[in-house]
């Protein structure tokens, strides 16, 4: 099981899992699974220490008011890798987690080991949108994320309390902070990409249904000597979809980029 | 007692298969099935209804703002309210209201209705509302700068209607250099604010505090009295008992010369409206940030059935409309007085989905001429 911890920094406190040993690891969630400590974890912490804090205004987290925008996101995890004294971490971002994971590399690749994208949001490619989430209702959500009907249905509990609807609406709520509009993407963020001079992975499901699979190969052209894994008859959320699957990609991308 | 005439608007024509195909008639209901022909015809006769009102004695009449539906055909109420300016003499013109919580520039809206009230002769009423859900999509306006961006609005307004001295406006979502408005309103120190509440005591406070008319929307009765109890226990808190008029009851109403012809002709308007007119998912109704956490919990806690379930029967017994012939509605609206603790104003919706121009103006008139003088 893993530690879990508050991080005080200037503006609230953040909710940290963190398990295993070995080189450190930063993960960034997506838009979903604040604050879970969920089987790819577990597998990656075999080989990794894994350090999995939840985004200001998700999970366990404060709501961090102040911050408005994925810059601020930015400097955010800049603070808390000063707090947590990671010098120069893993980082392992999926969907909007890979969005944050970029613009970090972006602004400080001296800070950062090696980059792990798994079918990242932030582009703004208007001839490949992005599935609106926020208009969908949960069932039509999960059918989304998914590739197999049969995990799909497990994913969403069948008749969600009160909590838990409450904490799915905080934890969109603070999305739709950062990314209602321009929705999930920094227009800024295709011309910047440039440079990030860290080994680099991205992967992309196949059967990405929220942000197409052009968006992984955009990002893949643009970083320079970026490495592109598609991954075939899986959906969005590959890292609840196909946990060992990824961790293994991670894992083997990681290592051989370390050595 | 004042009487408004409150008008939608709707888009009535909507297609056979609307029920199967379509989560609602908002944001995505493919404008394909506007007609501009009919769309030319219903914008005057809605207009010559809102006209006929003020010729019958309504006090006020009331147009509001929505975004991309059926629901509603008034984008910009105040483009509707200058229609009415100067082709109307004695009732209010109530914008009930703007949506300043999804204008990009709301000094834009201190300056149209400082205009409104000098095309009027001061007899424009402000009212300022966020918006619905789903104009939040329509307009791009993240949902969770909702709030904020309503009460920096708010203040901005109120200051440009009143300040003599050009002042610069810096806040979160705003920033303007110089504001110095041309024209300055002729009421004094500004327009009447109208504040439509939905159940939100942060609402109810807010109007309590700068003595605003709170006006209620489309909740049943019982649920109305909480609200309007909850406006009078935070003026109490302040001090002070609010003037009946401060507190506005709005509702559906249709008269006719008999009560089996009111139920006849309102019952398929009535369930158009909550059917269809109001048809919305959890999403567009909601989405992400335009409730508060405590509100939300409040909301799913009461159990309430949506719009979409209500039956004819309910609605009435519910009080979410009053039907029937002239004794009746004077009867129920008594009826109603009594239950929510009272209220000095009424706002009723007299144009209710696909009623014929025939139908709004005979229930306006047997509702003007039978029911106001009763209760006045």
């Amino acid at each position: 099981l893993p530690n879990e911890e508050f991080r005080q920094l200037a503006g609230g406190r953040v909710h940290v899992l963190r398990g295993g040993a070995g080189q450190p690891l930063l993960f960034l969630h997506a838009a979903g699974g604040a604050g879970t400590w969920l089987e790819f974890h577990q597998l990656l912490a075999r080989g990794f220490e894994v350090i999995a804090p939840d985004h200001p205004g998700f999970g366990g987290s404060d709501d961090f008011p102040e911050a408005e925008a994925v810059d601020d996101l930015v400097f955010h995890y800049l603070d808390l890798m000063d707090e947590l004294g990671l010098d120069r971490p893993h980082v392992v971002g999926a969907s909007f987690g890979g969005w944050i994971a970029a613009e970090l590399a972006v602004t400080a690749p001296h800070r950062i080991a090696s980059l792990v994208l798994l079918s990242p949001a932030g582009l703004r490619l208007p001839d490949h949108p992005v599935a609106d989430l926020f208009l969908m209702s949960p069932e039509q959500l999960v059918g989304t994320l998914y590739h197999d009907p049969a995990i799909a249905a497990r994913a969403f509990p069948a008749s969600p309390d009160l909590d838990f609807v409450l904490a799915q609406y905080r934890d969109l709520t603070a999305l739709a902070r950062f990314g209602w509009a321009p929705f999930l993407s920094n227009p800024k963020l295709e011309r910047r990409l440039h440079r990030i001079t860290v080994p680099t992975l991205v992967v992309a499901p196949s059967d990405d249904r929220l942000i197409p699979v052009a968006h992984a190969r955009r990002y893949a052209e643009l970083i320079p000597d970026a490495r592109l894994t598609e991954i075939a008859d899986c959906g969005h959320a590959m890292y609840f979809e196909r946990p060992a699957e990824f961790a293994e990609v991670t894992a083997g991308f990681l290592n051989g980029a370390s050595r | 007692m004042k009487f408004s005439f409150f008008h939608l608007m709707p888009y009535p024509y909507l297609p056979d298969d609307f029920d199967e195909k379509y989560p609602s008639s908002s944001l995505t209901f493919p404008n394909t099935y506007f007609d501009p022909k009919l769309g030319t015809q219903l914008y005057h006769r809605y207009l010559d209804e809102l006209e006929y009102a003020d010729q019958l004695g309504f006090d006020g009449i009331a147009v509001n703002e929505h975004h991309q539906t059926a629901y509603g055909l008034m984008p910009s109420p105040n483009i509707m309210a200058a229609a009415l300016a100067r082709r109307t003499e004695h009732a209010k013109i109530m914008v009930l209201g703007n949506a300043i919580g999804i204008r990009g520039n709301p000094l834009r809206v201190a300056e149209e209705i400082a205009m409104l009230d000098h095309l009027s002769g001061g007899r424009v009423v402000s009212g300022f509302v966020r918006g619905i859900g789903w104009e939040y999509f329509a307009h791009s306006i993240s949902p969770s700068r909702s709030r904020d961006r309503f009460n920096e609005a708010h203040d901005l307004i109120v200051k440009a209607w009143t300040s003599e001295e050009m002042f610069q406006w810096i806040s979160p979502n705003y920033e303007y250099r110089y504001v110095n408005l041309w024209p300055r309103p002729v009421q004094q120190p500004h327009p009447p604010i109208y504040i439509p509440g939905a159940g939100s005591t942060e609402t109810m406070r807010f109007c309590a505090e700068h003595r605003y008319t709170y006006m209620s929307v489309y909740a049943p009765a019982s649920v109305v009295r909480r609200w309007f109890d909850g406006y009078r226990k935070a003026a109490d808190e302040l001090g002070y008992v609010p003037e009946p008029e401060k507190i506005a009851f709005s509702v559906p109403i249709y008269v006719a010369d008999t009560s089996a012809r009111a139920h006849a002709e309102a019952r398929p308007a009535l369930e158009w409206l909550f059917r269809k007119g109001l048809k919305q998912t959890a999403q567009l109704h909601s989405p992400p940030g335009y409730m508060s956490l405590s509100s939300l919990r409040g909301v799913l806690s009461a159990g309430l059935k949506p719009f979409s379930q209500l039956s004819y029967e309910e609605l009435l017994a519910n009080g979410q409309a009053v039907v029937g012939s002239p004794d009746e509605v004077t009867g129920r609206l008594r009826e109603l007085h009594e239950q929510l603790g009272g209220f000095g104003q009424l706002i009723g919706l007299f144009a209710i989905g696909p009623s014929t121009h025939e139908q709004v103006t005979r229930s306006a008139e047997l509702f003007a001429t039978e029911v106001m003088p009763a209760l006045r």
